[in-house]
């Protein structure tokens, strides 16, 4: 197991090697520093004070030198200041990350539950007109754009039905709940279709298993076979989604925190696109690599949790 | 059993019934706040550095000025702010200029931990001229990057200074160490700022620059203390000062969550508080302005002569949206909103205000910006440019009067702006509203005959026997912009001429520009301050591109009567004298044809009834001081309009109820 663990992270570093090494030429060779320097100084700024920034940002230096201070600043989590606004940009993320966590965690643990409910649901009413209802509407619902979702929902909910905020963010802990009502429920709703249609895949895979059988047999009751034995038994597939989604709610959702306001992660990097801040976007997506990176391999060493028959070669 | 069943359901529609779509605390209600939505955050509140209008619009309320506009008169007026009185131009024998400004005594900045960080509250001191000039060594700190370097050279001893800090610094590192004010005093400071006493303040050009008024007028030059820059630097958990303004404006910063909300409040320690005695210009509401204020309300008297600000809060909310935006203004959530493209002829029909619009109580504001958007030529281009003589001065003319600048903003801005018939926009001096330029109107038959004139009939390039080819260069690859381009491509091709579009992004375009390697392009100017020169200095031939890189004459234009004029005009003070050299200038540029000159950008924008008076500025003021709201009537308003509607969340649950139910009965009974 240990080798294992060890081959594994070896495979990571190098991704993360061969990530950085993609950001440098993407972001600070490809790019011209002078479009940098004049987001950050103003259009009207004169040619000596773009060269000005440019030298204090270490532009003007030899590009090995750069790749070399790149690497070196990343793997020592070293992320420095922000082109745009000059700010450190670990603090930016520090900022970041708590409204991000604030919606995404709800919005990601209400989605499961009901995803993981309406499975058991449907696939229990197999073959009848719920089932094919409910997956008729799964299909539907995942077919159709998020962004189709925040608008129509910011129309619905906010301007006719005037339930919660059209946008915006207060970390007022009094009025957070306001605030990410209708994000919550945007983002737990937008996956939901995809994921029933998944698990109920699952599900009813275990239920054709000779162990379901043998449960009813002996006389156990629906509740009991669906919640104790296939349930558990499809844990594989529901830890692998649910690892793997992880990242993801620590880097927030750059279109619905965009559109709501929400200050979070996802914010960090729609601004840093827009501003060609690419010593925050380096970062968010050095950070992004690295947690999808790491949550792979938890991810595989779950699995020995959820099935003890599990080994590691 | 049954009355559990139903808890859920009720509590949630509970819930959903003591929902509020406002986003404010209730507890906001009844306070004199002023919310208003920011497009994105603000990159920094460091005055010397600052160069944006978003920025400008939270910074300019927080540090003030030894000189302001007045509010309410146009064209632009300057009035005293923290000096005592404008001051003349003072000409030496040796060609140089001085001002002497005279500091209010006794104004104070706000108090703050930086001036004594170990007494156990914060204190604070007085604004005397050292602080002025201060703010003015900082501009010329390279490591400062004050986009305005250029403007202040024009201070002598200003470059040389920066000269002697740098090398000190880099001699010794441990002079970069030191604090900032003793780094400034070892360095020798700037030789043309002369401060006697405590209060007096003197500047002094290598030049005649009458425009450095305006700049005193502007935040870059508002006091700073040494005190905040050497506390304020980010270390032991402190912000940076460009996050932490210690100022001496009306409004002090209360919270600064850069990217959701900045919360301004009253500064108790603002001039106009300490010394309400002095009734000081910019510490009074004004009682005159321009004609047609008073019918706009903008003259109420229970408002004249009164102490400012009226306000007590003035809130920023990121809003990046703007659909979000403008509809929470609806709602009542924003005291005013521009108007966006999606709702305009919701909220705009025949020029004036919707009747819905009207209906809801609010009112429309149009003002036009010191703003001018144009299509230029390369003077040094052989084919359009200068050295191609009277044949390319006709295609110039040619093509300026296939360009119809009305369509184009019927087509792309709603019919909004005002089509320029000259560099100078309205509301600044030299614009003549009488003045029909006879190339800017859409005359394709004429144009024809000058192509013809100029050796091309029917657009057609002799040399070649196709339609003469040009190539138009543009800062905007996207897909609406293009749009734009293309519109004015159309209208050549109209003529016969063949013009490409190279759409590339800003940067490869700006790149272009500066090596000169284009023949025709579009661009744009914001003026810093209300005067012609800084419009007709894009023309200057001083300031070209080619001779100068990185200078604003893009267009490369040289003509030795309009510079010899832009000399004479620039020194000169608004009369008859100057309005008849523009209108020679004018005449100039009206032959020659360096610009099409397009259109000068017009804003509108919607106002609810709560809110008083507010006018429209091009220009960055600090406009928070002015502006006044009826928190009791938005409050009534915000209750009418945002009523919940809860009804479906029960139909929701009802309808989901009647598609499940029959088919968890039915699978029970075939169980069975």
């Amino acid at each position: 197991m240990l080798a294992y663990a060890v081959r594994r992270l070896a495979y990571g570093f190098l991704v993360v090697l061969g990530v950085l090494g993609l950001l440098f030429a993407l972001f600070f060779v490809y790019a011209d520093p002078h479009d940098m320097a004049r987001r950050a100084v103003g259009e009207k700024a004169s040619p000596g004070v773009l060269d000005d920034w440019i030298k204090q940002h270490g532009y003007d230096r030899p590009k090995l030198e750069q790749l070399r201070d790149h690497y070196w600043k990343m793997l020592t989590f070293d992320f420095g200041r922000s082109d745009l606004d000059d700010v450190p940009i670990a603090r930016r993320l520090r900022e970041g990350a708590g409204p991000s966590l604030v919606f995404t965690v709800p919005a990601f643990a209400i989605g499961l539950l009901l995803a993981i409910q309406l499975s058991l649901f449907v696939a229990y009413f197999r073959d009848s007109y719920i089932d094919r209802t409910i997956l008729l509407i799964a299909v539907l619902e995942m077919s159709v754009s998020i962004l189709l979702y925040i608008i129509g929902g910011q129309f619905l909910i906010g301007k006719i039905l005037n339930w919660f905020p059209i946008s915006g963010f207060d970390p007022d802990p009094a009025l957070i709940p306001r605030f990410i009502a209708m994000p919550v429920l945007i983002y737990s709703l937008a996956g939901v279709g995809g994921d029933v249609r998944f698990y109920r895949t699952v599900f009813i895979e275990e239920m054709n298993r000779d162990y379901v059988r043998t449960a009813r047999a002996k006389g156990a009751g629906d509740g009991r076979v669906m919640l104790r034995h296939v349930l558990r038994n499809s844990m594989i597939p529901i830890l692998t989604n649910v690892v793997t989604a992880i990242p993801f709610l620590f880097m927030g959702s750059l279109l619905i925190e965009s559109f709501f306001g929400i200050p979070g992660l996802g914010a960090v990097t729609v601004d840093a696109v827009q501003a060609n801040d690419f010593s925050t976007l380096r970062v968010v997506v050095y950070i992004d690599a690295l947690l999808f990176i790491v949550f792979q391999i938890v991810t595989d060493f779950t699995y020995t949790l959820a099935d003890p028959r599990v080994r590691f070669e | 059993m049954r009355r559990g069943r139903w808890l859920p359901a009720m509590s949630a529609a509970l819930a959903i019934a003591a929902c509020s779509n406002s986003p404010y605390p209730s507890s906001d209600d009844g306070i004199k706040v002023r919310y208003i939505p920011l497009g994105e955050a603000p990159k920094t509140l460091d005055p010397a550095v600052s160069y944006s209008a978003l920025d400008h619009a939270i910074i300019a309320n927080v540090y003030d000025t030894l000189l302001e506009y007045h509010y309410l008169e146009r064209p632009y007026t300057l009035i005293p702010g923290l000096a005592e009185a404008v001051p003349e131009a003072q000409r030496r024998a040796d060609g140089r200029v001085a001002y002497h400004f005279r500091v209010r005594p006794g104004m104070r900045f706000e108090r703050d931990p930086c001036f004594a960080p170990d007494a156990p509250e914060p204190t604070d001191r007085e604004i005397v001229a050292s602080d002025f000039a201060f703010a003015l060594m900082r501009i010329a700190d390279p490591t400062v990057i004050s986009p305005v370097v250029a403007t202040f050279s024009k201070v002598v001893g200003f470059e040389e200074f920066a000269k002697r800090l740098v090398a000190r610094r880099d001699a010794d590192p441990n002079f970069a160490a030191q604090h900032i004010d003793r780094q400034y005093a070892a360095a020798g400071g700037i030789d043309g700022l002369i401060v006697h006493g405590r209060y007096e303040l003197e500047v002094v050009l290598r030049e005649p620059y009458p425009q450095l008024l305006y700049w005193f007028a502007m935040p870059f030059t508002a006091p700073v203390p040494w005190e905040a820059i050497a506390y304020y630097d980010g270390d032991g958990g402190r912000p940076f000062f460009k996050e932490h303004p210690v100022a001496s404006g009306p409004f002090r910063l209360a919270r600064y969550e850069k990217h959701s909300r900045i919360v301004l409040e009253r500064n108790p320690n603002w001039y106009g508080a300490l010394h309400p005695e002095w009734r000081a210009p910019g510490a009074i509401y004004p009682s005159d302005g321009e004609p047609g204020d008073a019918e706009k309300g903008l003259l109420q008297p229970e408002y004249v002569g009164r102490p400012l600000p009226f306000l007590d809060r003035i809130e920023f909310r990121l809003d990046k949206e703007d659909i979000a935006s403008f509809n929470k203004f609806l709602q009542g959530y924003y005291d005013a909103s521009g108007i966006i493209q999606e709702s305009f002829d919701r909220a705009v029909q025949n020029g004036g205000l919707s009747p819905a619009m009207a209906a809801r109580g609010m009112s429309l504001a149009k003002s036009v910006e010191p703003a001018i958007f144009y299509i230029g030529f390369n003077m040094k281009d052989p084919v359009v440019g200068a050295s191609g003589g009277d044949r390319a001065r006709k295609l110039r003319q040619a093509m300026s009067l296939a360009v119809d600048a009305v369509e184009f903003k019927r087509i792309f801005n709603n019919g909004r702006d005002v089509p320029a018939m000259s560099p100078i926009p309205p509301g600044i001096f030299g614009y003549d509203e009488s003045y029909t330029n006879p190339y800017r109107k859409l005359d394709p038959d004429r144009a024809r005959a000058l192509l013809a004139e100029a050796g091309y009939p029917g657009g057609i390039d002799p040399k070649t026997r196709r339609p003469l080819h040009l190539t138009f260069d543009a800062g905007s690859p996207d897909t609406r912009s293009r749009l734009r381009y293309e519109f004015f491509i159309d209208e050549w091709r109209g003529i016969g001429i063949d013009v490409e579009l190279a759409a590339q992004n800003y940067n490869a375009f700006q790149e272009k520009v500066r090596r000169g390697a284009y023949q025709i392009y579009m661009w744009g100017w914001i003026a810093d301050y209300p005067d012609p020169e800084n419009f007709l200095f894009l023309l200057w031939g001083p300031n070209a591109n080619a001779v100068n890189p990185g200078a604003p004459n893009t267009s490369n234009f040289a003509d030795p009567r309009f510079d010899a004029l832009f000399l004479a005009m620039k020194n000169m003070p608004n009369g008859p004298e100057r309005m008849q050299i523009i209108a020679e200038m004018r005449a100039i540029l009206e032959r020659e044809r360096p610009w099409i000159e397009l259109l000068h950008s017009e804003s509108y924008a919607l106002y609810h009834g709560w809110l008083h008076n507010v006018k429209p500025a091009g220009l960055s003021l600090p406009t928070g001081k002015y502006g006044d709201v009826d928190p009791e009537l938005r409050r009534e308003r915000r209750e009418q309009w945002n009523r919940p509607i809860v009804w479906p969340a029960w139909a929701l649950v009802a309808a989901f109820a009647l598609v499940v139910t029959p088919g968890i009965v039915t699978f029970f009974r075939e169980r069975q």
